[in-house]
C-alpha cells in the first residue's frame, strides 16, 4: 500500500503525464498506482481529471491548441483503461450522464470529442453518438440512459438548423432534461434561438457550461 | 453578371460601387430549384443555378465550382454527395490515409481523372464558353493534406510524428501544383485564378506556431510557384479564426493583386494592414448571422464592413465570411446588395 508521500507522487504525475501528453508515463503511472493500492477513483480524479482541467484551462489561454490536445486525450484514456476496472463503484455517487452528438448531416466531430474528453475527465459518464446522428435519436438515447444534459455539436450553418428541432424532441420527452450547444457557427444568441439552455464556445468549458445549467435547474 | 468590377480591380481600376461577391453554392441550387448536390455534381446546373442567381442579385465575379473536403476523393478516398434536409457540401465517407504505412503506397493521381477533378474541368469550360473568370477551387496545402487523412490525424502525426505529417503536406503540395499546371495548360495561366480555401489551419485548431512549422513553407511554396508558372491572381480564403496566424500568412504572396477573404472573425482593418498594398480584401459578414439574423442585422453589419474597408487600397468586395448557407432568408441575402447601393458608392 502505497504511502500518502507515494500517493502524491502518483497522482502528481499522472497529472504532469496528461499535460504533457506523455502516454508511456500515465500507463506506467496507472499501473503502479493499481499494484501499490492507491484508490482507482482517487487516481483518476486527483490525477487524470485534474490534468485535463489543467489542460482546458491552457487551450482556454490557447496556450495548447486541438494536436495538444488529442494527444492529452489520448494519455488519459489510455490510463484510464487501466484505472477504470478497478473502481469501487458502490462506494461512489451515481454519476451525472450526458449524451454527446454531431447532428445529422455534420461530420465533423473533432469538437465533440474533445467535450467527451472533458466530460469523461470530470468524472460523468458519457454516451457518445458520434456524428452525422439522426435528429431522433438525441431524445431517444437521452430517454434511455436517463442523462441530465445533452450536447449537440455542429460544425455547418446548415447542420444547426437541426438543432431547434431535435431540443423540442428532447424537451418534449423529458422536460428535466438540459441541453448544451456548441460549435462553429454557434455563439449565445443563436443557443437561446434554439432553445438551448446552455452554451460552450469550446470543449474547455463545455464541463463548467453543464454544471452551471443543472445548478439553474 | 457584373464580371466588370472585378476586373476592374484585377487591373488596378476604379470602380462604381463595392463589388458584391459571391461565396454560395448550396443557397444557388435552392434559388432556382435544383438539388444541392446538383452544385458538386452537376457542373451545367451548378453552373446556370449560380449565373442566374447573380443576376437576381446582382452579384459581381462568375460562377465557381469547388468545395471544402477536395482531396480525399481525388486520392482514393469517398465522399458523399449532399443529401437530406441538414447537409450543406460533399463530406468524408472514409479517408485514403488513415496510418504512415498508408503513406508509403500513396503516389500523386492522375489529375485528369481523378476525384471531382473531370467535373471541375468541365465547369471551367463553360466558364471559359461564357467569359467568365476561370477558376479551379483546391484547399489549401494544409487542408488538402487534412483531407487526405482525418485532420485529428494529421494533428497527431504534427507533433509525434512530424515527419510523416511532414510527407504528406508535401504530397499535397506536389498535388495542387499538378492540379494548377493542368489548368494552366488548359487555358492559359495567365486565364486561371486558383481559389485556394484554408480552414483546417484556422486557429480553432492549431497554433501559429504549427502554422509557421506545417502550413506557411508550403503555402509559401505553392503560391511562388504558380506565381513563377504565369499565374496572375491567387484567391485565397483564410477561413475562420486567423487572427494569430496573420503575420504569416501576410508572407505569402498572391499576386498582383492577390485576392483574400476572410470570415468575421479577423476584422477587415486587420486585413487591410497586413494585406491591403497587395490584395483585394473581401470579406466577412458572419455567414451564421445572414442565416439566423433579422435583415436590419444584416443590413447593418454590411454597413459596417463596407464603411470599413470601402476604401482598402487595392480595393474591397463584400461577401460572406464563408459559405452562404443554402438555408439563408433571401431577404437577408438582397439586405448586402441593398447596404453596398446605400453605403458602398464611390
Amino acid at each position: 500500500m502505497a504511502d500518502e508521500s507515494r500517493k502524491a507522487e502518483i497522482l502528481a504525475g499522472l497529472h504532469d503525464g496528461v499535460v504533457e501528453f506523455d502516454e508511456d508515463r500515465t500507463v506506467e503511472l496507472a499501473n503502479q498506482a493499481v499494484e501499490e493500492g492507491v484508490d482507482a477513483y482517487e487516481a483518476i480524479m486527483d490525477g487524470l481529471a485534474k490534468g485535463m482541467e489543467t489542460v482546458g484551462g491552457m487551450y482556454a489561454r490557447q496556450e495548447y491548441f486541438v494536436p495538444e490536445l488529442l494527444l492529452c486525450a489520448d494519455a488519459l484514456y489510455a490510463a484510464l483503461e487501466i484505472l477504470r476496472p478497478h473502481l469501487k463503484i458502490e462506494s461512489h455517487a451515481e454519476p451525472r450522464k450526458i449524451v454527446v452528438g454531431v447532428v445529422e448531416g455534420d461530420i465533423h466531430d473533432i469538437g465533440k470529442n474533445l467535450v467527451k474528453v472533458m466530460f469523461d475527465a470530470a468524472g460523468w459518464q458519457v454516451i457518445d453518438l458520434g456524428a452525422d446522428v439522426k435528429i431522433e435519436r438525441f431524445a431517444a438515447e437521452q430517454q434511455k440512459a436517463g442523462a441530465q444534459v445533452v450536447g449537440i455539436s455542429a460544425l455547418m450553418t446548415t447542420s444547426m438548423l437541426a438543432m431547434p428541432k431535435i431540443i423540442k424532441m428532447i424537451k418534449e420527452g423529458d422536460p428535466n432534461a438540459r441541453v448544451l450547444v456548441g460549435g462553429a457557427p454557434l455563439n449565445p444568441d443563436i443557443a437561446t434561438q434554439y432553445g438551448a439552455d446552455g452554451y460552450a464556445p469550446n470543449a474547455g468549458e463545455a464541463v463548467a457550461a453543464a454544471e452551471a445549467i443543472l445548478a439553474q435547474a | 453578371m457584373a464580371i466588370d468590377r472585378l476586373q476592374a480591380l484585377l487591373d488596378g481600376e476604379k470602380v462604381d460601387q463595392v463589388p458584391l461577391y459571391h461565396f454560395l453554392l448550396g443557397f444557388c441550387a435552392r434559388n432556382v430549384g435544383y438539388e444541392v448536390a446538383d452544385m458538386y455534381a452537376d457542373p451545367k446546373k451548378s453552373y446556370q443555378a449560380q449565373a442566374w442567381t447573380f443576376e437576381q442579385y446582382g452579384i459581381d465575379g462568375g460562377p465557381d465550382y469547388g468545395y471544402a473536403s477536395y482531396g480525399g476523393w481525388e486520392f482514393g478516398g469517398e465522399i458523399k454527395m449532399p443529401e437530406g434536409e441538414w447537409q450543406q457540401a460533399p463530406s468524408h465517407v472514409t479517408f485514403p490515409v488513415n496510418k504512415p504505412e498508408d503513406l508509403e503506397s500513396l503516389t500523386l493521381p492522375d489529375v485528369r481523372t481523378a476525384g471531382s477533378l473531370p467535373l471541375a474541368m468541365e465547369f471551367s469550360k463553360l466558364q471559359q464558353q461564357n467569359g467568365t473568370p476561370i477558376t479551379v477551387i483546391l484547399g489549401g496545402n494544409f487542408s488538402v493534406a487534412g483531407n487526405i487523412c482525418p485532420p485529428s490525424t494529421l494533428c497527431r502525426w504534427m507533433l509525434k510524428k512530424p515527419d510523416t505529417a511532414h510527407r504528406l503536406l508535401r504530397i499535397a503540395s506536389d498535388h495542387i501544383m499538378d492540379v494548377v499546371r493542368f489548368w494552366a495548360d488548359t487555358f492559359g495561366a495567365e486565364n486561371v485564378i486558383p481559389n485556394l480555401w484554408e480552414p483546417i489551419a484556422a486557429n480553432d485548431i492549431i497554433s501559429p506556431k504549427q502554422f509557421e512549422q506545417f502550413a506557411l513553407p508550403y503555402i509559401k511554396e505553392t503560391n511562388e510557384q504558380m506565381l513563377a508558372m504565369g499565374i496572375k491572381h491567387i484567391l485565397y480564403h483564410i477561413c475562420g479564426e486567423q487572427n494569430a496566424n496573420m503575420p504569416l500568412w501576410a508572407q505569402i504572396p498572391m499576386g498582383d493583386p492577390g485576392l483574400v477573404t476572410f470570415g468575421h472573425q479577423v476584422t477587415l482593418t486587420k486585413a487591410i494592414e497586413h494585406f491591403g498594398d497587395s490584395c483585394i480584401i473581401l470579406g466577412n459578414v458572419d455567414s451564421s448571422l445572414i442565416q439566423t439574423g433579422t435583415p436590419q442585422q444584416v443590413y447593418e453589419t454590411c454597413r459596417d464592413a463596407i464603411l470599413e474597408a470601402k476604401d482598402a487600397p487595392r480595393g474591397f468586395m463584400l461577401m460572406s465570411g464563408c459559405e452562404l448557407p443554402p438555408m439563408s432568408a433571401p431577404y437577408n441575402v438582397f439586405m448586402m446588395k441593398k447596404a453596398i447601393e446605400d453605403f458602398g458608392r464611390y
